[in-house]
This record gives C-alpha cells, structure tokens and sequence, in this order.
C-alpha cells in the first residue's frame, strides 16, 4: 500500500543441462521478471546469448499458421469467453491429427472468397461504366467502327445546339448529364470547341455488344449473385469460427508458452557449460521460486540474491487493495510509479468518485452511468476494459450518493431540500428555496483544492527523500516545502485582508500579516535555493488551487443544461398540450419526450466526458506535479496464466 | 417629462443586464482563448500519441493546461451572477 510492491533480485546459475527444467519451472511459477542480458564487448572472458531450444522454429511456424487461421475467422483470444479448458496433451496430438485439415478448409474458403469478390468488384465497375449509356438508346456496337464519322461520348453540363449536320442524344436522367454526338469527321474539332465550351467530360464506350441497359442488368445480376456466394463462403467460415474456436485459442495458448519457453535463453547470458540470468521476484515469493528450482534440478544450481541498487531498473508491480486495483488503470495512462517513490493509486481511488460524484452529483445520471458500467461488464472482455467500468461504476455510486445530498434527478429535486448545498438554479421561474448557493460551493472547493495540493506538496517531500540521494535530496525536500510555505503564506495574507465566509477571519489580528509575509518570503527562499527559475512558476500557486473551482463550475453547467432540457421538454412543450388536448398537441408532446430523452442521453454522456476528465486532469495536473515521478517499468513475469490449456 | 421612479428600475434592470453581459463575455472569451492556446497544443499532442502510445498521459496533461483559463472566465462569470 501506498509503495509498489517489494521486489528481490535473484542471480540463477546452473550447467546447460539444467537449462529445460529451470525454464519450465520458472515458467510455470509465473513471477521471475527476466532482466534481458546484453552482451558487452569489453567484458574480458565473454558471456555470449544463449541459443533458443531445439523445436523453437516449430513452434513458432505452428503458431504463425494458427495465428493466420484466427485472423481469417475474426477469432480474437483475448475476447473469447473460457468455456472449459481442454489438457494440454490432448491439445498437442490434435496440432498433429486435425489442425492441418482445419489450416487447409480455412485457407480454400479465404481464397474462394477473395476470387469472388475480385469478380464482384469487376460487375461493379462494369456496371459503374454502363450507367450512363443506359440512358441513350442506342446499342453499344452502333457507337463504333466508323471510318468517315467521329463519335463524342461524356458528361456535359448541359444541352448543346450544334451548327452542322449531326446525330445527337442527350439525357439528363443520370448523374453529370449525358450527351452523345454524331459528326463527320471534318466537323470534329469545331464540335470538339462547342462541348468543351459546355463543359464536356468524354467516358469511354465499354468494350460490350447489344443494350447497354440488358447489359448492365445482366452486371447488376451477376454481382448480386456472387454476393449471395460470398454470404455462403463466410457461412462457412463462420462455421470454422463455431466448431473450431476453442481449440485454436488453446492451440495459441500452448504454442505461445512453446515459444517463449524455448527462446527464453536468448535473454540468457551463456559460457560454453553453463548460463546465467538475472531477474526480480516479488519479495514474498522469493524463497519459494528458490526452493522449487533447488528441489527441480536435485541441486545443481546456483542461486544468489543481488543487492537492489538503482532504483529505475528494478519492474514496479502495484500493491493495492482489492478496491483500489481498478484505478492502477489510471495511474498507466500517466506513468507506471518508480520503485521507490509513494504509489498514489490508493489516495485516487478514493479521492476520484468524490471528485467525479461532486461534479455530476445526480441521482438520475448517476444511476444511469452504474447500470451502464454493469450492462457492459457482459460486452468488454479485456482487462483494460473491465478495470474502467470498475472504476466507473464507483464513480457512479458516488455519483448517487452526492446527488441525495444535493437533493438531484435529473435536474429535479428530490423531495427534500438539498442537505448541504443547493445546486438548483433558478431557470424556468420553478426553483423555489433560496436558489444556488454558489459562493459557498465555491469556497468549498477551493478547501478542497488547498488541502488536496497541501497533502500534495507534503508527499513531494517524502519523496524527495526517496527519490534523491545527498544534498539533492535535501534541497528538493526544502523546496517542496517552499512552496507549501508560500501558498499558506499568500492564504494567510488574503484572509487577514479579506473576511472571506466559511475561511478563517484573520482581518483583525496584524500578527497575521506577519506571520503570511514571513511564510511566504521565507517560501520564496526555499523554492529559490533549488532551482532561482522556478521563481517564474509561483502564479500556479494561486492558478491551481482556483483550478479546483472547476469541481462547481462543470457540475453547475451540467445542472443548467439538464434543467434547460426539462424546461423546453416538459415547461415549454408537454404540459401546455396537456390542458386541452388536440391532434397538433399529441405530435407536440412526442416532440417534447424526444427533446427530453435525446437532451438527457446527451446530458449523461457530457457529465461523463466532464466529470471523468476533470477529475482525472485534477489529479494528473494540480497533485501529481507537486510530487510524482513516474516512469517505472512494467513488471512482466516470465510465464502465463493458462485461460484455455491445463497441463 | 420623466418619472424617477421609473428612471431607477430601468436602470437596475440595466444593470442585470450588463452583469450577464459581462458573464457571457466572461465565459466566452476564455472559451475562445482556451480553445486557440489548446489548437497547437492538442494537434501536436495527437501526433506525438500516435508515434508512441505511452505519450498519453503526458499529452492529456499538456492539452488542458490552457483550460484554467475558461475555468477562471466561469469563475468570474458566477461570481457576476451570483
């Protein structure tokens, strides 16, 4: 909690002979982080990479073909629902018996069906040309073979009168008109000028005898034949899909671990007897790894734990509680914490939905937003996925939760008065109380914004202290501490000027302009010791705590706008029709419940878009830049965890 | 010939009128400052996301830097109203 997991560097040592049964061990533990060995040159007696293990190349051919096969059927493993896993043996023996006959059904339909719709895409374009000359009644022999006469085909802006002796047909039935003239051949430029005048495109005459409109039935035919075909083709692929998923995935399954199995040694380093490699092993699992492998290969091997040293190579695993691990989601799209600096997807995990429920704090939207996180828990199968309707659907808890405090459905009230304070804002002459209380909501969130960049700055501390080493370390540290001085010494200075409600009244006691000035030079002091041009950045002080207004004034727009919807739906629409009822007035109210259920669908999918990113953006911009690092690597142990295959 | 009384309520009418004036100004200014400042930013953050997934986050947290600024423009358009 609050620090990523603790982590053990293991050194492995063991004869060539060992090398199967350490990999399968490792590999079936499933927590050794391998370090990739990259070989130095300088290094005196030279380590090389390791080879990979015989029936690598196999595998690998065998996971290609069935990689192919899934591609072709739209098979996606990370998305298909474990409907029991098939044994591993079991498996193996069909890669031998069924899946050749399987690759080669697969691979004919992918070829018939890329030869029809070669084909169909041939009538299409037969058909795209003959269109225009269906238009003209004329067949399509007649337009050539002429020796003393020149024939002009094409689009034209429109009807032209020609000055010599001509056969013409025009036609504005078709897209871009049509025109066709006839002249003798000395006549040809002179016409040539006049339609180009009118804006002549000249097509070509397809290469076709007899109606030009038979024809293009007969294209238009044929094309919609072969679409039935193709239908039948991926029938018949989806056939494939339906007999055969299962076993392709475990097939994928088994070969993946085949293959990263037996290339593992290439992230070895190797002598000519022996390898060596290095990784990292969550700290409570360490000793168990080890036991395994000693009692695996009888003790012919070597193991030693290494020293951690440099913080930025060792893999950072979080280590939340269970509630919490949705939102390390949140903290990936930022950056993964460092190894030793404070893990802040706990605070997130709380302070998100408070952010997110004070936004759109509406019992209506909220209960909305969880039926929907819930509904799509069936549809999105990824992990990625899931952890964010997770995180959503305690977003909307808390989103429901505010909003009986402040008393909201949909823009309606509730039946009691708002618990803290009112968000109803007087539109449509209805809201009856004492209307918004802003400026308290306001004042609110600015409290929130000081103490969330309070406890910001503190952690910025702590982390100094982790992060660096010596006198940086202590530098950062007073600078961080800087900056909390001068933010509560500009507060001090404002309250003893200012008689600001629900904030201390300091206006009275002259002590406190001291005490403020003290702070706040002193402050000043501490962040310039550090680094004298960060000076330039102390307006973010007062720009990032004002920044936390944004938590009243999106939800308050998001109250004004689903407010307005109810007005023009239900006020301006619905209930005048309702007092006497006509024909004209039943369209009007279905007018009415349209506006209100488009207004609101549009609504809820703002105030999430706004509450979502503006809570998240209050993390990532006002807290996480008082002291969070980031930039860790990912923890990527060397194994799997078998969905479809049991050994 | 004018009545004073008549004078003083169309000149508190006025007022509420220039109060929401200066609040829509307020919002809608920042608004089209906000949105010119986070053009460049946000065009040059797609690009950069697009070469490397794991710019993300650094490029959402660039992008809305600019929007304190219509946060303030609301805030001062409430504090009009209110």
């Amino acid at each position: 909690m609050l620090r990523p997991e603790r982590m053990r560097r293991l050194l492995i040592a063991a004869p060539k002979g060992e090398i199967d049964t350490i990999i399968s061990e490792l590999y079936r533990h499933n927590i050794y982080h391998i370090e990739d060995f990259v070989a130095e040159s300088e290094a005196p007696e030279a380590l090389s990479i390791g080879h990979p293990l015989p029936g690598a190349s196999d595998a690998a051919s065998a996971l290609i073909k069935v990689r192919a096969i899934e591609n072709a059927c739209g098979i996606d493993p990370d998305n298909v629902e474990v409907r029991g896993k098939l044994p591993a043996s079991k498996v193996r023996e069909m890669i031998r018996t069924d899946l050749p006959a399987i690759q080669k059904e697969a691979e004919d339909l992918i070829g018939s069906r890329s030869r029809l719709e070669t084909r169909q895409k041939e009538h299409e374009q037969r058909a795209r040309e003959l269109e225009p000359f269906a238009a003209i009644p004329l067949d399509l022999e007649l337009y050539r073979g002429y020796a003393r006469f020149a024939v002009f085909t094409g689009h034209v802006m429109h009807d032209v009168a020609i000055d010599v002796p001509h056969e013409k047909y025009f036609s504005d039935k078709v897209a871009g008109n049509m025109i066709v003239v006839v002249v003798q051949n000395e006549h040809r430029e002179q016409v040539e000028r006049t339609l180009l005048d009118a804006g002549f495109q000249a097509i070509p005459v397809p290469e076709e005898t007899g109606a030009p409109a038979d024809r293009l039935r007969a294209h238009n035919g044929e094309a919609q034949q072969i679409n039935g075909e193709i239908a039948a083709v991926n029938q018949k692929i989806a056939g494939i899909r339906e007999r055969h998923t299962d076993f392709l995935v475990a097939c994928d399954e088994l070969l993946t671990a085949d293959v990263e199995r037996a290339e593992a040694p290439l992230r070895f380093a190797t002598t000519e007897e022996t390898f060596i490699t290095e990784g990292w092993v969550p700290g409570d699992r360490a000793d168990r790894i080890r036991e395994a492998l000693e009692k695996a290969t009888n003790g012919r091997i070597y193991i030693e734990e290494l020293e951690v040293d440099d913080d930025t190579r060792v893999p950072v695993e979080y280590e939340n509680p269970s509630f919490a691990s949705p939102t390390q989601m949140l903290m990936d799209i930022y950056a993964r914490p460092r190894y030793s600096e404070i893990d802040p997807t706990l605070m997130v995990a709380i302070v998100f939905p408070i952010f997110f429920g004070m936004i759109l704090g509406d019992v209506g939207y909220g209960a909305v937003l969880l039926a929907l996180s819930l509904g799509l828990r069936k549809f999105l199968k990824g992990d990625e996925g899931r952890m964010l309707l997770k995180v959503l659907s305690y977003a909307s808890i808390s989103s429901i939760i505010f909003g009986i405090i402040y008393s909201e459905f949909f823009g309606f009230a509730l039946p009691w008065p708002a618990l803290i304070f009112s968000r109803h804002l007087n539109i449509g002459g209805e809201a009856g109380g004492h209307g918004p209380q802003v400026a308290e909501l306001m004042i609110v969130a600015i409290w929130i914004g000081i103490l969330h960049i309070t406890l910001g700055r503190i952690l910025g501390i702590v982390n100094a202290r982790r992060l660096y080493h010596g006198r940086h370390a202590t530098k950062a540290a007073i600078a961080n501490a800087g900056w909390l001085g001068t933010m509560w010494g500009i507060l001090i200075l404002i309250w003893s000027f200012y008689a600001i409600p629900m904030m201390p009244d300091l206006t009275g006691f002259p002590v406190a302009v001291a005490v403020g000035v003290v702070l706040a030079v002193a402050g000043i002091i501490g962040i310039a010791q550090e680094n004298p041009l960060e000076i330039v950045e102390l307006p973010t002080i007062i720009s990032h705590v004002l920044s936390y207004a944004r938590l009243v004034a999106v939800g308050l727009s998001s109250v004004a706008i689903a407010m307005v919807i109810n007005f023009i739906a239900i006020g301006m629409m619905i209930q005048p029709q309702l007092e006497a009822i006509t024909p004209v007035g039943v369209i009007i109210i279905i007018v009415g419940i349209l506006v209100l259920l488009v207004g609101h669908v549009l609504n809820t999918a703002l105030g999430l878009l706004g509450g979502g990113l503006h809570s998240i953006r209050l993390h990532y911009v006002e807290f996480f830049t008082k002291f969070y690092k980031g930039g860790g690597k990912k923890y990527n142990p060397f194994g799997m965890k078998s969905k479809f295959t049991e050994e | 010939m004018v009545d004073v009384g008549t004078t003083l309520e169309i000149a508190q009418a006025s007022q509420l009128g220039m109060k929401a004036l200066g609040a829509g100004l307020a919002v809608g200014l920042t608004g089209i400052g906000a949105g010119v400042a986070e053009m460049g930013i946000g065009s040059a953050a797609v690009g950069a996301t697009a070469e490397n997934r794991d710019m993300f986050g650094l490029a959402l947290l660039l992008t809305v830097i600019p929007e304190t600024i219509v946060i303030f423009g609301l805030v001062v358009a409430l504090l009009l109203l209110f």
